[in-house]
Formats: structure tokens, sequence, C-alpha cells
């Protein structure tokens, strides 16, 4: 049975809501929001009628139905109908001297916790919190070796356990707790400025793949807000396509024709499958595609590549919907190149483009760009090339076309990268981390942004898949 | 007047029967003393109302609590000091 938390976001990262029979620990710094969420959590399960069991080791349970209120929470109500029982374990009551040896079991608070379970037929037990509960014991070891029996005992009872547990800010390593539970929720709060952002995670979850990015925690008069770091896409645009599924899907169904892509590489990355599987797409959709080739994408090397993945690209070449133009003409001897300054001038690569994207039009196609900017940044001027990629921008989206310019972000610099990623529309980046590629998405004009997702190239078309 | 001694037991102790004989021969010996044996797992009432959290606990006549197992020269001086403040 999925016991739904109440909050969509956090149902999604634990997979689907809490599952009976397994225990949750919620960890953080004092201040974090632990019981907070512990107390939406149960305020979830009781909207959808299942029975909790809350226990709490700190405060008399009257206070807790109280501090609820000033979240809206009204909990009498569910007490009455007998779907909540709010009760106070602590082994040192009020007035009571102990004194404490290290030979004992817990079995008394198992006892106890199953007659209330079966008292309501709890679904859901919320303990806050463990670390309160644990640090009253001259013998804490044998206190957590009995809260195992604990954690044992009622999640065999078909329920779900949520236990609070505080972090120190120092202690970075997995306590006891952490090995015996079947998932971590951690709350993280740092300074930023002078603002404390909290945020939440799942290091563990053993029913599902945890999920390893972290999302904005805000705990407010309205209650909890989980903000995913990864914006799905504001708008649906389904006019020109990328050509890899995933990554279309992601974009939020394809992208606007006009749009400028910038993809981003370190020098490591092979951008070819991207590539290749890209433009076969755009040749398969009879789209009229214009290379500005140079020593990365020479003529040769890639229909070698698409021979070598046995993508026919024939009939198109001899269609012309698939058109080099060179920049570094070597027909060209060193004297001429000399009388014309300079062997292709960048107006007239424009004007060259502007020619081939009319002509596409002509015939009722729409173009598609590619080239690979690096080699430009460094050759041109900083005016000369900003002033070309503007141009060339302008064009494609007065042109209603599509570029993909890819660009080595190591061997630029910093500046002419941040002018680049201003005049893009989308900024798609490559990585990769020990030999694993990662393909993330930086800004779009959909609104979309995603977090690295793991790419696996293939030797077929379509020669990249993006997991995850 | 009769002053009683709270046991507070359950089947799965390992170390409860070898208290249960301690306190046996220590109320024995005292004629004022009296001693009630809980098994929490038959009387949850009594352990929710004491407040019971880990087994074995007593609860000497004073309220005070001895949570764990111990030897016997660790209760009776527990009970001793009870008595010479008490």
């Amino acid at each position: 049975m999925n016991i739904s938390t109440g909050i969509k976001e956090l149902d999604y990262m634990i997979d689907g809501g809490l599952r009976t029979g397994q225990c949750y620990a919620i960890k953080g710094t004092a201040g974090a929001g632990k019981t907070v969420l512990s107390l939406f959590m149960t305020l979830g399960a009781l909207k959808q009628n299942i029975p909790v069991l809350f226990i709490s080791t700190e405060v008399e349970p009257s206070k807790i139905i109280d501090y609820v209120k000033s979240f809206g929470m009204d909990f009498d109500d569910y007490i009455k109908k007998g779907l909540l029982v709010v009760d106070k374990i602590a082994l040192k009551p009020q007035g009571v001297n102990i004194v404490q040896t290290d030979k004992f079991d817990l079995s008394a608070i198992i006892a106890r916790t199953k007659a209330k379970m079966d008292a309501i037929k709890a679904k859901l037990v919320v303990f806050d919190s463990i670390s309160a509960f644990i640090a009253e014991f001259q013998y804490e070891k044998t206190a957590r070796s009995g809260f195992m029996d604990f954690i044992r005992e009622i999640t065999k009872e078909d329920a779900a356990l949520v236990l609070t547990a505080e972090s120190q800010v120092s202690q970075e390593h997995a306590t006891l707790e952490e090995f015996l539970v079947d998932g971590v929720i951690k709350i993280r709060s740092e300074l930023i400025g002078n603002q404390l952002v909290k945020r939440i995670s799942v290091p563990k979850l053993r029913s599902a793949q945890p999920i390893s990015f972290e999302n904005r925690f805000i705990i407010n008069k309205d209650g909890i807000m989980i903000l995913r770091s990864e914006n799905p896409p504001t708008i649906f645009i389904q006019e020109e396509k990328i050509g890899i599924d995933k990554l279309d899907e992601l974009l939020g169904g394809g992208i606007p024709a006009g749009s400028v892509i910038l993809i981003e590489i370190d020098g490591e990355t092979n951008y070819f499958p991207l590539f290749l599987t890209t433009l076969f797409h755009q040749l398969k959709k009879e789209k009229g595609v214009i290379i500005h080739s140079n020593v990365h994408m020479h003529s040769a090397r890639i229909l070698e590549e698409f021979n070598r993945v046995e993508c026919d690209i024939s009939s198109h070449l001899n269609e012309g919907n698939l058109v080099f133009i060179d920049k570094y003409n070597r027909t060209v001897t060193a004297v001429e190149a000399r009388e014309m300054s300079q062997l292709m001038t960048t107006d007239d690569m424009i004007s060259v483009t502007v020619e081939l994207m009319e002509a596409f039009a002509r015939t009722e196609q729409r173009s598609v760009i590619y080239g690979d900017l690096t080699d430009d940044v460094n050759i041109l001027s900083e005016t000369d090339f900003l002033r070309y990629f503007a141009l060339q921008s302008f064009n494609v989206k007065e042109k209603r076309a599509v570029a993909y310019s890819f660009i080595n972000h190591n061997a630029i610099s910093r500046e002419i990268l941040a002018r680049l990623r201003t005049t893009a529309d989308i900024i798609i980046r490559f990585s990769r981390v020990n030999y694993t590629n990662y393909i993330e998405c930086l800004k779009s004009s959909t609104g979309a942004t995603f977090l690295p997702k793991i790419v696996k190239f293939r030797d077929k078309y379509p020669l990249i898949e993006i997991i995850g | 007047m009769e002053m009683k001694i709270l046991f507070f037991t359950s089947p799965t102790c390992s170390w409860c029967p070898f208290i249960e004989q301690v306190l046996e021969r220590i109320v024995r010996e005292a004629n004022h003393l009296e001693l009630e044996i809980i098994d929490i797992t038959k009387n949850i009432e009594m352990a929710e109302e004491m407040e019971i959290v880990a087994i074995p606990t007593i609860i000497l006549p004073n309220n005070q609590r001895i949570i764990g197992a111990a030897d016997e020269a660790f209760i009776r001086e527990q009970l001793d000091f009870y008595l010479i403040m008490g």
C-alpha cells in the first residue's frame, strides 16, 4: 500500500509515496523542518482516511495539536473520528528519578505502540524524534539496538514508519538509523547571502532508484512547498524537432523555429553522435541542411561517419539537400589568399548562407545550419566573431531556420562564452565525469531546463541515447 | 504499612527470571514490602499508565526507577538508600 505524503513533489521523490512495511528517516539539522514535514505527512495520510499514530518524544500531545493550528491544520477532528492518536513517549516521566544499566530491551514501547496501532488500525506511525529519545539513555548503544527491534516489529504490522533524526552539521557519515531504514529523506539548510535556504533530497531509497539531486524545500504559513530544481517546460512547441526523442520531450515536445542552439562541449567529449543523429533526422524530414564545415565538421569525415553507422545519405546529397560551405578553402593558394585579404570573410559566409537559405525557401524547405564555432573564435578577432555570430543568429530568426552551434567551452574565453549564451535560445551542455557522458540543458526558450542526464552512445542510428 | 515494588517484565526478556528471584528474596526478608510482577504483554494498560519504555523496569516505593537488569547488590543498594532516606 502506498501512502501519499500529500506533497506531490515529495511523492515523486520517494517513488509514489510511503510504502507500508517500510521505514523512512527524515534527517536534518536542528530547525530544518523535520517535525513540520512529519506533521504534513500525517495530515496527508489523514486526508486519505488513513489512520495515523503520531509519537512525540519531546513535546506534549496538546502542544502539537496547538502547534499544527498555526499551519491551518485541525487535528482535533481527526482525533474525534478515531483516525489519529497523538502520544508522548519518554524514558523519564516528570518527577521520577531513574538509574540505568546496560541490560534492557525496548519491548515495552513496542507493546505499547502496537496496542495503540491496533486500536485505530494505524497504517502510518510517525516517531519524532529518535535522536531525542535515544539521548535519554545512558547506554545509547543498547538503546539503539533495542530500537532496531522497534523498527522491525512496527513495520511487520504492515504500516509505514517515519522516524525523524537529528544530524549534526559536521556529521556527514551515515549513522546507525541510516543503515537500518529503507529510505532517507534529508533536509539540509545553508546560508546564502543572509537567507537560510533549505534543500531536500533522498539519498537512500530501497524500493527504487534514489533521486540524486536536491530540491528547494520551503516552509511557510501555507504549508510545505518543494520546488523542483529541474524545470519542466512552460510551453509546448512542436514546430521543429532536434531529432532525439528524449531530448525533444525534455524540452517540451520540440523547439521553436528560429532557434539558435548552443551546444557546449569540453575538448574531450565527442559530439559527433549527437551531431550526426540530429543531422540525419533533419535530412529525413527533407530539410535543407547547411554545414559550415571546418577542421572538425569536415565534409569527408561526416560522410565517412555516416557510412560507418550505415546511414545512407547519398539521395539527400544528390538532391542538394545537404550543402557544405568550406570556410577555409584549401584550393586557394597563399598568394591568392593574401590578395583576398582573408580566406573567406565572415561577410561572405553570411551572404552565401543567406542565399542558400533563400534557395531552400523557394522549394519550401526549412533550413538547418550546423557549425563548429571553436576555431572561428580563435581565428577571428573578438568583435568580428561576435558580429558574425549576431548576424547569423539574426538571419536564422528572420528565415525561421534552426542553427546548431557547437563550441568547446574550454577553448574560449569566459566573456565570449557569456555573450554566446546571451544570444542563444537553447543551451545544451555536454560534460564528462569519470568516463560517463552527461547532457544537460541550461537555458531554453520553452522554459525547460534539466539536470545532467547520462548519455550513452550507440553504433547504430540513433547514435545517442539519453537515460533517466 | 505495606509498600509495593512494581516489577515490569515481558516473555522476551532474558534477564527477568533472575531479577524476579532476587526481588522475591528481598521481599521475603523485609516484612513491610510487597512485590507486584506485571507482564506487559498481558497488562498493557498498566505499562501505559506507568509510561514504561524499557524492560526490565523496577519501580521502587519512592517512585524511583531502575531501568535494566542489575545484580542483587545493586538493587539492595538502591532499596537501602531509599529506606535510609525514607
